[in-house]
């Protein structure tokens, strides 16, 4: 269904990503605007005539929000590391190792990705409190591995399966052991999908909010979605700050998006779909 | 040959076993702990529930911190004592002696008795494995049986002014009371309570509500930009990467933009909204029922049918051209083309998205308690928002737990449902 794509279509488009992105827009717009003018009258006007950098300044002069970052660039980056590292022997065994108990292993992993949440809280909160590690960044990767390893071994499974078998056959045929056929041929030609598998785990683990919210109560160990949900006072919610920080932690995002849109789409999508 | 296979799959199990592990560890053994758990009445802010107890058990420390005391005091009380109340204080005495004889029969009693009796003495603080020791049912009975009694004469006495040392005498007595754990196991309690408490439904139904209108939107939404994206067009990449952006950011945040576009004074989206009349003031977004759940629901479908769109373009982009241009020289309409090609090859990627939804949806979380809270009036509380607010806020840990326990088994059944639709097509080897 390949057609080509009237000036209509164009307009289509054009309102739809207008659309999707009015939101961020809207933020952006109010992250400049001065307090004065986000209440009130001039609160509906799209351009501010007085433009200030003071809520950018003040989320980083009145909030810990550079230790947020950290915290949070941290935890994703060891847990993504370490489960990717875990997770790649055993997508290996599943994807290209002839064993008993396979399907039933895939599914355990499947199950374990579907869980909620909410129904691990309790004993993982009890746990870490119990070893004193509340307000720690292990407290926070080790209840991370429940969703960021079944994850990574389903995508990982996937991209394996995706590998000529005939490479494996010829590097049996030359005498390679399994072991030297994972880390001479697999390996190599998997780095592209563990590169995949990382991206979306990261991203997994960067957005993680209810562990996150309930372990890692101090200000100093706050993630950066629990530190800017956490903005809002008691009476008062400060929307200037608020704005400011929503576009700091976005327009990170929206280049890793654009550099890596290929790889996450074929990420999301590999589980999915069938070839 | 053989034993090559053999290494193989020796091979195979070693490389499997960290991650198996570890998802039994950090995940399976949670859930099967969460619900036993919800069997007990497990309360983290009542030092005599904190932990779980299944039978009767004493705290040493606290009852050799009184009993002596209480006993000694007892004594010299008798002593100036006269007629009836030197009776009644003889017979108190008698009592306590008789239930602790009968508490220490128990040979492991008696020895943890002297153990702790004697780190006590030494003004040391014994371990919490040492000081609690289980006890047998009848004589925790017989010891609270006596010691209510104590402290209801003691009280009496006390009031009626005939004891010398009368506050001394019942702040023992209540020390004592206080070194009985009773076993706080409730069975199905937990469950039975909230299977008939109004809460538990009405935040079942709101679930189920966001669940199905949500999907629902998300997906016809979704499968119409994808039939419509689905051909050769300038700046494609873009307009995939924009629509990434909303699954990408945290939904806590997202939540949060929301909620500042919806405000009732402030928000640009409630006004556009009261401006074309979907709403009749601006404030009735987050602050009625009906609203709130809209205002919900709406962020969802924005944030998530981008994710929706993009799943199932690439089940489209499966399906061979060359299937429509038979179709179209035998004379189908784009309709019959679309309901008799399209939609059967499409199935299995629409279920799957479907699935993953669903389950998504149905144990929302941070959209929900950022933008609302729950409220107004509990009108957005769903499921797993209820059982947080158990857990976390009234720290009723045993009553949230069956809460999970619930939002665990409605998950266990959507999925079992979806993959009776799908087969073993989700995890079977494609080769």
């Amino acid at each position: 269904m390949q057609k080509k794509a009237g000036p209509l279509f164009y307009v289509f488009l054009f309102v739809f990503v207008f659309l999707v992105m009015f939101p961020f827009l809207w933020i952006l717009l109010s992250s400049i605007k001065p307090l004065s003018e986000l209440f009130g009258e001039e609160a509906f006007n799209w351009f501010t005539s007085h433009p200030t950098l003071k809520s950018y300044v003040s989320v980083f002069v009145n909030y810990p929000f550079l230790k947020y970052l950290w915290n949070s660039t941290v935890i994703a980056t060891i847990t993504t590391v370490y489960t990717v590292f875990v997770a790649a022997f055993a997508a290996y065994a599943i994807a290209r190792l002839d064993f008993k108990g396979k399907s039933v292993i895939l599914g355990i992993v499947l199950s374990v990705s579907m869980f909620p949440q909410i129904a691990t809280i309790s004993p993982i909160y009890m746990f870490v409190k119990k070893f004193g590690l509340t307000n720690s960044y292990l407290g926070l990767i080790i209840p991370y591995t429940t969703f960021a390893l079944p994850l990574s071994i389903w995508l990982l499974v996937t991209f394996f399966r995706k590998i000529p078998f005939d490479l494996e056959e010829a590097a049996k045929m030359d005498g390679a052991t399994p072991l030297q056929t994972y880390f001479k041929v697999i390996l190599p030609l998997a780095v592209p999908g563990i590169f995949t598998t990382s991206i979306l785990v990261f991203i997994a683990a960067w957005n993680e909010f209810l562990f996150a919210l309930t372990i890692n109560t101090a200000e100093n160990y706050k993630t950066v979605p629990v530190g800017i949900a956490m903005f809002q006072g008691q009476y008062t919610i400060p929307w200037g700050e608020i704005s400011a920080a929503t576009v700091i932690v976005t327009i990170p995002l929206v280049i890793m998006v654009l550099l890596f849109q290929r790889r996450i789409v074929s990420g999301l999508t590999s589980g999915s779909v069938k070839e | 040959m053989k034993n090559e296979k053999k290494s193989e799959r020796r091979l195979a199990y070693i490389l499997v076993a960290p991650s198996l592990l570890l998802i039994l560890a950090v995940a399976i053994w949670p859930v099967i702990q969460s619900f036993y758990f919800s069997l007990f009445d497990y309360r983290l802010n009542n030092p005599a529930k904190s932990s779980l107890h299944l039978d009767y058990s004493l705290n040493l420390e606290r009852y050799l911190e009184s009993y002596p005391f209480l006993m000694s005091t007892l004594k010299q009380e008798m002593t100036q004592a006269t007629g009836e109340e030197k009776e009644q204080l003889t017979s108190l005495q008698e009592q306590l002696q008789q239930v602790d004889e009968e508490i220490r029969a128990d040979k492991e009693v008696a020895k943890r008795y002297e153990q702790v009796d004697e780190i006590l003495n030494n003004f040391e603080v014994p371990s919490e494995e040492i000081k609690i020791v289980p006890i047998d049912e009848q004589a925790a009975e017989d010891l609270i049986k006596t010691i209510n009694d104590t402290k209801q004469t003691l009280k009496s006495l006390n009031e009626n002014g005939q004891l010398k040392q009368g506050d001394k005498l019942t702040g023992l007595a209540n020390g004592l009371s206080g070194a009985v754990i009773e076993p706080n196991f409730v069975g199905l309690a937990h469950y039975k309570n909230y299977f008939t408490d109004a809460r538990l439904w009405k935040a079942l139904w709101n679930t189920t509500v966001f669940t199905v209108i949500s999907v629902s939107i998300e997906l016809v939404l979704g499968l119409a930009i994808a039939l419509l994206i689905n051909k050769a067009f300038f700046g494609r990449g873009l307009v995939r990467a924009t629509i990434l952006i909303p699954w990408a950011i945290p939904t806590a945040v997202s939540a949060l933009m929301w909620k500042f576009l919806y405000d009732g004074q402030n928000g640009i989206v409630a006004k556009y909204f009261a401006d074309i009349g979907i709403i009749n003031n601006m404030s009735e977004l987050l602050t009625t029922g009906t609203g709130a759940m809209f205002a919900v629901i709406f962020s969802d479908v924005w944030k998530t049918t981008p994710y929706m769109a993009l799943l199932l373009l690439a089940g489209l982009q499966t399906i061979p051209s060359s299937l429509y241009e038979a179709a179209s020289i035998d004379g189908a309409t784009k309709w019959q083309q679309f309901v008799k090609i399209t939609l059967p090859l499409l199935k299995s990627s629409i279920l799957v998205a479907l699935l993953f939804r669903t389950l998504d949806a149905f144990r929302v979380f941070d959209l929900i308690f950022v933008l609302t809270g729950g409220g107004p009036a509990n009108s957005t509380e769903t499921i797993s928002i209820l059982a947080y607010k158990v857990m976390f806020s009234q720290t009723n840990f045993g009553g949230g737990s069956a809460l999970a326990v619930i939002v665990f088994i409605c998950v266990a059944i959507i999925s079992t449902i979806y993959i009776k639709f799908l087969g073993a097509d989700l995890i079977s080897d494609r080769k």
